[in-house]
C-alpha cells in the first residue's frame, strides 16, 4: 500500500539522489580547466574513475550495514566487528614484512587487490558460514568471534610492525588509509561483477529482509527458513564489505553513520529504501569529503580520519540518545 | 494435529518426556501446569520453533517437519510472548505482515482487504497509522492478534497471551480467544498461567507435570479439587459460577 509515509520517503530519496548527483558533477569539474582540451580530458581521466569507486564503496558499504544491522536486530552495530578492516591491514603489513614493499604483491595493484580478495573472502566464508552453522546460529557468537578476531589480527599486525625495517613500516602506512586515487579500470570491474554476484545468489533472501526484522519466531511463524537466510545473508555482508575494503582500504565504520542516517531520515522498516538511503548518504559523504579534501586541505588530509573523527562523535551520539541498547 | 512421545532434552535435563496428545479440531485448548512443567516448550515444538530430540508431530497426515515452512505458515500461526519488534511499524504494516505466506509482500487487493478486515474484527482501525511502540500493551497485543487473523491460518498458538496484562485487557483477550473459536472455527492452543482463564475460556485442559502430561481431557474433568492440587501441590476449592468450574486456592 502506498501510504503518505512512503510517498514523503521517496520524496526524500529522490531530494538526496539530486544532491548525490550534484556532488558527482562538482567533484568532476570544481577548479577544472575548460579552454584547454587537452588538459579538460586528463582531468577528467584521473577523476572519473575515483569518482566511480567512492559512488561504489558507498553502496556497497551502505548496502551491507543496513543488512548487517537487521540480521543482528540492532542498529548500532558497526560492520567493523565483521573484522575486514583489520585482516586487511594485518594482509598488508604481513606482505610488506615477509615480502618487502618492492615486491610484486605490494607494487602491483591488481596482484595486491586478488590477495586481498582471496584471503578475506576465505576467511569470511569460514568464519561466517562455517563457524555460524556450528554455533547453531547464534549472532551474539558472530559478534564474538568477529571481535576476538579483530583484536588478534591487529595484534599479529602491532607485532609485525615493531620488528619492521622503519623505512617499509613508512612505505606501508600509506597503504593503510582509505584511498580512493591509484585504483585501475581492472579492478573497477572485477569489483563491480563480484558485487552484483553477490546480489544476484542473495536475491531471495534480501526480499525476506522486511520479514526478518520481526524477529526470529514472528519470521518462522510467517513462513521463513530463518536460520538459512541469515547465514547467507550474513556471508553476503561480509563479502560486500571484503570487495569494499580489498578495493580501497579500512572503510567499513562509515557503515555505522550512513546506515544509522538512513534509518532516522526514513524512519521506515522497508529495506530497498533504507538501503537506497544510506547509499546516497554514502555517495554524498565520501563524494563531499574527498572533494574538500582535495581543493580546500589538498590532499594532507585523508577522507578517512573525516569519517573516523566524525563517526566516532555520531556513535557517541547514538548510544547516549538509544532508550535501549 | 497429533503428538506422539514428544521428547527435549536440555543439557541433560528432560524437559519434555514422552508427551503424547490430540488436538481436537475447532475448540480451545489450553496447556496450564507450574513453572517449567514443559508446557510451552511443547508449543514451541508444535510450533516449529524449537527442535526437539524425540517424537514425531504429525500435522494433517504429515510431520511439521517435512511441510514446507511457507505452506505450513498458512495453516498455522504462533504468537510468542517477546515481541520486541526495533522497527518503526504502523499497526497496519504490522497487520500486512500476516499476509507474507500469501503475497511474499506483493499485497493483491485481496490481501489487502483481508488485513482491513482483520484490524475491523480487532477494533483497530482509530490506531491504524499509529507505530506500535507508541501503543499500550494491549493495543499492541490486540495488533497481533490481528496480524494472525490477517495470516488466516486454522491453527492459532498463543504462548501466554495474557502475561503482562492488567485484568481488564487480560479478560478481553481470553474472550477474543473465544471469538477466534467460536466465530472464525479456529482451532486455538495456549499456553495459560491463570487457571480460572483456562476454564471459563477453553473447552480442553492438558496439564504439564515435570515434562509429562498429568490430565488432558474437558475443563470439567481436569478442574476438580483432586487433580489440580495434584499439579500444583497446594490446596484447592472449585466453586461452580455460570456453569463452569472456577477454583480458588490458597
Amino acid at each position: 500500500m502506498k501510504t503518505a509515509a512512503y510517498r514523503s520517503n521517496v520524496k526524500k530519496l529522490t531530494v538526496m539522489a539530486v544532491l548525490v548527483l550534484a556532488a558527482a558533477a562538482a567533484y568532476m569539474l570544481v577548479e577544472i580547466n575548460f579552454s584547454n582540451s587537452r588538459l579538460l580530458k586528463y582531468a577528467l581521466s584521473l577523476r572519473a574513475p575515483k569518482l566511480i569507486v567512492m559512488l561504489i564503496t558507498a553502496f556497497s558499504i551502505g548496502g551491507a550495514s543496513i543488512v548487517f544491522q537487521s540480521v543482528i536486530n540492532n542498529t548500532i552495530v558497526t560492520p567493523c566487528l565483521l573484522g575486514m578492516n583489520s585482516l586487511y591491514t594485518l594482509i598488508h603489513t604481513a606482505v610488506v614484512f615477509v615480502a618487502g614493499s618492492g615486491s610484486i604483491i605490494a607494487v602491483n595493484a591488481n596482484l595486491s587487490f586478488a590477495v586481498d580478495v582471496v584471503i578475506m573472502g576465505v576467511v569470511a566464508t569460514v568464519i561466517y558460514s562455517y563457524l555460524f552453522k556450528k554455533t547453531n546460529h547464534n549472532v551474539l557468537y558472530v559478534l564474538l568471534i568477529g571481535t576476538v578476531l579483530t583484536s588478534f589480527f591487529s595484534s599479529i599486525q602491532t607485532t609485525l610492525t615493531r620488528v619492521m625495517d622503519p623505512n617499509e613500516y613508512d612505505t606501508l602506512l600509506t597503504s593503510l588509509v582509505a584511498s580512493f586515487s591509484n585504483i585501475n579500470s581492472e579492478i573497477i570491474v572485477f569489483s563491480l561483477v563480484l558485487l552484483a554476484a553477490i546480489i544476484f545468489a542473495l536475491r531471495r533472501e534480501l526480499a525476506l529482509l522486511d520479514v526478518l526484522t520481526l524477529g526470529k519466531e514472528q519470521a518462522i511463524n510467517l513462513g521463513v527458513n530463518y536460520d538459512k537466510c541469515i547465514r547467507k545473508l550474513l556471508l553476503g555482508v561480509t563479502l560486500c564489505i571484503a570487495v569494499a575494503t580489498a578495493m580501497v582500504g579500512p572503510i567499513s565504520f562509515l557503515g555505522l553513520i550512513i546506515a544509522n542516517l538512513s534509518r532516522q531520515l526514513l524512519k521506515t522498516y522497508r529495506h530497498s529504501l533504507l538501503i537506497l538511503g544510506s547509499a546516497f548518504f554514502g555517495m554524498i559523504v565520501l563524494v563531499g569529503g574527498q572533494l574538500i579534501v582535495e581543493h580546500v586541505y589538498s590532499y594532507a588530509v585523508p577522507v578517512s580520519v573525516f569519517i573516523t573523527v566524525g563517526g566516532g562523535v555520531y556513535f557517541l551520539y547514538l548510544l547516549m540518545t538509544e532508550k535501549k541498547v | 494435529m497429533n503428538v506422539k512421545e514428544l521428547t527435549k532434552v536440555y543439557d541433560g535435563k528432560t524437559v519434555v518426556d514422552q508427551v503424547s496428545f490430540q488436538i481436537p479440531k475447532g475448540k480451545v485448548i489450553s496447556l496450564i501446569g507450574p513453572n517449567g512443567a514443559g508446557k510451552s516448550t511443547v508449543m514451541g515444538i508444535i510450533s516449529r520453533l524449537v527442535a526437539r530430540d524425540g517424537g514425531d508431530v504429525e500435522f494433517e497426515g504429515k510431520d511439521i517437519t517435512k511441510w514446507k515452512s511457507r505452506e505450513l505458515s498458512k495453516r498455522l500461526a504462533i504468537l510468542t510472548q517477546t515481541n520486541n519488534i526495533q522497527m518503526k511499524l504502523t499497526v497496519r504494516e504490522l497487520v500486512t505482515f500476516g499476509r507474507f505466506p500469501y503475497s511474499g509482500g506483493r499485497n493483491t487487493p485481496e490481501d489487502e482487504a483481508v488485513i482491513s478486515k482483520a484490524i475491523e474484527y480487532m477494533e483497530l482501525q482509530e490506531f491504524e497509522e499509529q507505530f506500535i511502540d507508541e501503543l499500550s500493551g494491549g493495543q499492541r497485543q490486540r495488533a497481533m492478534i490481528a496480524m494472525v487473523i490477517a495470516q488466516d491460518t486454522e491453527y492459532v498458538l498463543l504462548d501466554e497471551p495474557t502475561n503482562n496484562l492488567d485484568i481488564y485487557h487480560a479478560t478481553n483477550m481470553m474472550k477474543i480467544v473465544r471469538r477466534l473459536c467460536d466465530e472464525l472455527g479456529k482451532t486455538v492452543i495456549l499456553v495459560l498461567h491463570e487457571i480460572n482463564y483456562a476454564a471459563f475460556y477453553s473447552d480442553y485442559i492438558c496439564a504439564f507435570v515435570d515434562g509429562k502430561i498429568a490430565h488432558f481431557g474437558t475443563v470439567k474433568e481436569v478442574m476438580t479439587k483432586e487433580v489440580l492440587s495434584e499439579i500444583y501441590k497446594v490446596d484447592f476449592q472449585i466453586m461452580n459460577i455460570n456453569g463452569r468450574p472456577l477454583s480458588i486456592y490458597y
